[in-house]
């Protein structure tokens, strides 16, 4: 930073030696330079725990006076030295949205949440109005003004957290993580939301996430934290370029930047950032083929019994309305299925009547050839294993060996047996020794696998998973999604939910597509990925990879490839 | 909550907050200074006609009345044995309906009887008459009358954004309990101790969680700038129109009526 910053509202300038929260015995954030001009978009990335969240706090005064600590520095938002202002005063001019939306709303009705943050800074009536209206217009929820907020979903309420902060007209607007509940159509709404707010007034935006392929197309410049300094900084596109630069800081390299990447000979680079992009210069480059395959996956395993069979099962909270109509699925022993879907698209609702959390209203689900309308849940559990979204929603003991030992005990295992499949289970998700740590003094991740292990202890045959890699950074999805690998090989069979198509193509060997309470597909993952048309109705996109080999398949590239490196081969092969 | 406050447009939900807290302040008073049954028959019957006339979700009170039940019965019980005839100053309320023990002793009274029933109504009175408010009246409303009485309005908003979380608070405590009964936890079941213990595994995640949520929650008010000036607009001003004075008048009278009478021994057991 020079001597004296050229001060312009909508900046933010920050020289920040350390900080380090008072309870803490290591520095949260060291060395942290902030530059940024009016209008830019950032974008902040980072594994979890890397100090993204500090950061982000360090811009409207959270930190250091709701966060007290060790501090030393100084931090200047819109012209205001973070120091001297109260967070109530800087908010009239940062604004900023938290990862959990549910904590925001404070409101029965949507119009009137909004309008709580421009009544604190006693707007006059008019012009809260207009503010309300221009808010709720901006984050696409025009003529929600008197819906209730309880009766929102994820993303609505995400957006409702948006709406509330905009109304508040601010200069510079902060989102930490605020597309890691939603699913691929509800953050890319929130990207384009963004990049309008840009254009039409001028707001400067700081945003945190995971999103590499939305990061790589909609922020200026990409900070990349890592043990609580910024350790990278530049053009998103540089970053993607660089795979292992990028994977060393535990991020996901888009595929697209991946793809160019690894078809680049010698000294001359091939850059894609859009599919498009990619499918063009490739087009230019390949013959056309005489003979375009149409290449079908092998079906998925079909000779193995039977374990899980639904018979026009149908699901309603109420009269009016179904959740689930007419299910009719078949599930072999050893099969890794993957369920997907937007929000809101009956996947939990379904996977809660394998154990018999919800019963179905009409038709019949089979465990293993049994009618499980009448085994209770206890029983069920034996052979379905269930592990929750949320980690935090299931662990409730005092210790991780309490924690495993619940089921176990429940059961009646003796207390030989309950120590043995603890040990047991802790060195296979790779958490020894970890028997008497609290649970809450574990990551995010570690929580995860503790969840997971406290299911696998209790042995069942089958494994239900919803979403595993939600809130996880890359490395952490990885790690959770190699875990299901090994449990599908020790013989498990596994059904998990999940938003990240590219997890689904890379792990899953069936692939079932809920849409409006109905299954729409259902196939292997090659045969499913290649009908763009129908899941893009049902708003899916499937990974970057698959739409370039859709896009090449008249120049002979086979249309069933799942990965990044399959496609990359078969192109090369052509090029020669 | 009782009911909660649901946007539709009744002639209650129209009426100015005053109005309805002076109506619900009239009826505790007339409930509690009347003995009789009957009245506080009346008085049930005038709130639940109330309720229906607003429109609210009548089946809803089954949740908080039903658990209610059981202490009902203990208060008819309690009352009919704890009062001896004496204590009535009607002749009819000193018989004595059956002695729970030989050679009259422990007599159960007609009065305390009606005592009891008494006691019960004015709990179902309470319940449906704050129902009214509840389901008719917007917490901004009533946050900006302890405003206008210079009470302490921060403090009003903190219990009503706590009383907005008990929803959410719920849904948290029930997925902590589908996630004991996957692991083999019979919640619900079996006598009333192994039920209380099954229970209490789930306040140790409830406590957390709401620990974890209470901070997020001050962070977000102060990102939405609560307490930035020293006051806050109100989008729209509560405002006492002709309707509200003549109701307010009617209520009056009712009310000094019903003291009036009370005072002329009308009522009384």
């Amino acid at each position: 930073m020079n001597n004296r910053p050229e001060l312009e509202r909508g900046s933010v300038f920050g020289d920040v030696e350390k900080f380090r929260y008072a309870d803490s015995t290591a520095d949260t954030l060291t060395n942290i330079k902030i530059n940024i001009k009016k209008g830019e978009i950032i974008g902040v990335m980072g594994r979890t725990g890397s100090g993204k969240t500090s950061l982000l706090m360090l811009l409207n005064g959270l930190i250091p006076h709701f966060y007290e600590g060790e501090f030393k520095g100084n931090v200047i938002s819109n012209t205001m030295n973070t120091q001297r202002y109260r967070v109530q005063t800087l908010s009239r001019f940062i604004g900023m949205v938290l990862q959990d939306a549910e904590t925001q709303i404070f409101s029965l009705t949507v119009d009137k949440d909004v309008a709580f943050g421009p009544s604190n800074l006693a707007f006059d009536r008019d012009k809260i109005r207009n503010a309300v209206t221009f808010s709720l217009e901006a984050v696409g929820l025009k003529g929600y003004e008197s819906r209730m907020t309880t009766g929102l979903s994820g993303g609505e309420k995400q957006r409702v957290a948006i709406a509330g902060v905009l109304a508040m007209e601010p200069e510079i607007l902060v989102l930490d993580e605020p597309t890691s509940e939603l699913d691929p159509k509800g953050k890319l709404e929130i990207y384009e939301l963004l990049n309008k707010l840009r254009q039409k007034r001028d707001v400067t935006i700081i945003i945190s996430g995971h999103d590499s392929e939305e990061m790589l197309h909609y922020v200026d410049r990409l900070m990349v934290m890592e043990n609580g300094k910024i350790v990278w900084e530049g053009k998103p596109e540089k970053l993607f370029t660089d795979i292992t630069l990028t994977k060393n800081l535990g991020i996901c390299p888009p595929e697209i930047t991946e793809i160019g990447k690894l078809l680049s000979n010698g000294d001359k680079e091939t850059l894609y950032l859009t599919v498009s992009e990619c499918v063009a210069d490739l087009t230019k480059k390949l013959k056309l083929s005489s003979t375009p395959i149409d290449n079908k996956a092998t079906n998925y395993n079909s000779n193995s019994p039977i374990i899980i069979e639904t018979n026009n099962l149908c699901y309603s909270y109420d009269k009016k309305s179904s959740v689930l109509k007419n299910i009719n699925i078949k599930i072999h022993m050893g099969e890794f299925v993957a369920l997907i879907g937007k929000n809101g698209a009956g996947k939990t609702t379904f996977s809660k009547h394998l154990n018999g959390l919800l019963r179905p209203t009409n038709g019949k689900i089979f465990i293993n050839g049994r009618d499980a309308f009448n085994i209770n849940t206890a029983e069920l559990s034996k052979t379905v294993g269930y592990v929750f979204q949320n980690p935090d929603h299931q662990i409730f003991a005092a210790s991780v060996k309490e924690e495993i030992e619940y089921g176990l005990k429940a059961y009646g295992f003796d207390e030989e047996e309950r120590e043995k499949r603890v040990k047991n289970v802790l060195r296979f998700v790779g958490m020894e020794n970890y028997e008497e740590r609290h649970p809450f003094s574990l990551g995010k991740g570690e929580r995860q696998k503790l969840a997971v292990s406290s299911i696998l202890a209790m042995t069942p045959q089958i494994l239900v998973i919803d979403e595993p890699t939600t809130g996880q950074d890359w490395e952490g999805a990885l790690k959770m999604m190699s875990l299901l690998k090994e449990l599908h090989a020790k013989g498990h069979t596994i059904i998990t939910i999940t938003h990240n198509m590219r997890l689904a193509a890379d792990y899953a060997d069936r692939v079932i597509v809920f849409a409006d309470g109905q299954v729409v597909l259902d196939d292997a993952p090659a045969n499913i990925f290649k009908q763009t048309d129908i899941l893009n109705k049902y708003f899916i996109t499937p990974p970057q990879s698959v739409l370039v080999a859709q896009n090449l398949k008249p120049f002979g590239i086979m249309d069933n490839l799942l990965t990044v490196n399959e496609l990359v081969e078969n192109i090369k092969s052509k090029l020669n | 909550m009782l009911i909660e406050y649901y946007p539709i447009n009744t002639q209650l939900h129209k009426l100015d907050v005053r109005t309805k807290l002076f109506g619900f302040l009239a009826i505790t008073i007339i409930a509690f200074i009347f003995l009789s049954p009957v009245i506080n028959f009346f008085l049930v019957l005038i709130s639940l006609l109330m309720l229906i006339w607003a429109k609210a979700p009548i089946k809803r009170l089954n949740l908080v009345i039903k658990p209610l039940i059981p202490i009902f019965i203990i208060m008819l019980v309690i009352t009919g044995f704890t009062y001896s005839p004496s204590a009535f100053e009607s002749e009819f309320n000193r018989n004595i309906l059956f002695y729970l023990l030989p050679d009259m002793g422990a007599p159960f009274t007609v009065g305390g009887f009606q005592l009891g029933l008494t006691l019960v109504m004015r709990i179902l009175t309470m319940v449906l008459a704050s129902s009214v408010i509840t389901f008719t009246t917007q917490i901004e409303d009533i946050l900006q009358l302890f405003k206008k009485m210079k009470m302490p309005y921060q403090l009003a908003f903190v219990i009503t954004t706590g009383i907005r979380f008990i929803p959410t608070m719920q849904k948290k405590a029930e997925m902590i309990q589908e996630a004991q009964i996957t692991r083999g936890a019979e919640i619900g079941t079996g006598g009333m101790i192994k039920r209380i213990k099954s229970f209490i595994p789930i306040l140790i995640p409830m406590i957390v969680n709401s620990l974890r949520m209470s901070d997020n929650l001050a962070v977000a008010m102060l990102n939405r700038g609560f307490g930035a000036m020293k006051t806050s607009t109100d989008l729209e001003e509560i405002k006492m129109t002709t309707k509200d004075y003549v109701i307010s008048i009617i209520i009056m009278i009712i009310l000094v009526s019903a003291i009036w009478a009370r005072n002329k021994n009308v009522g009384v057991l």
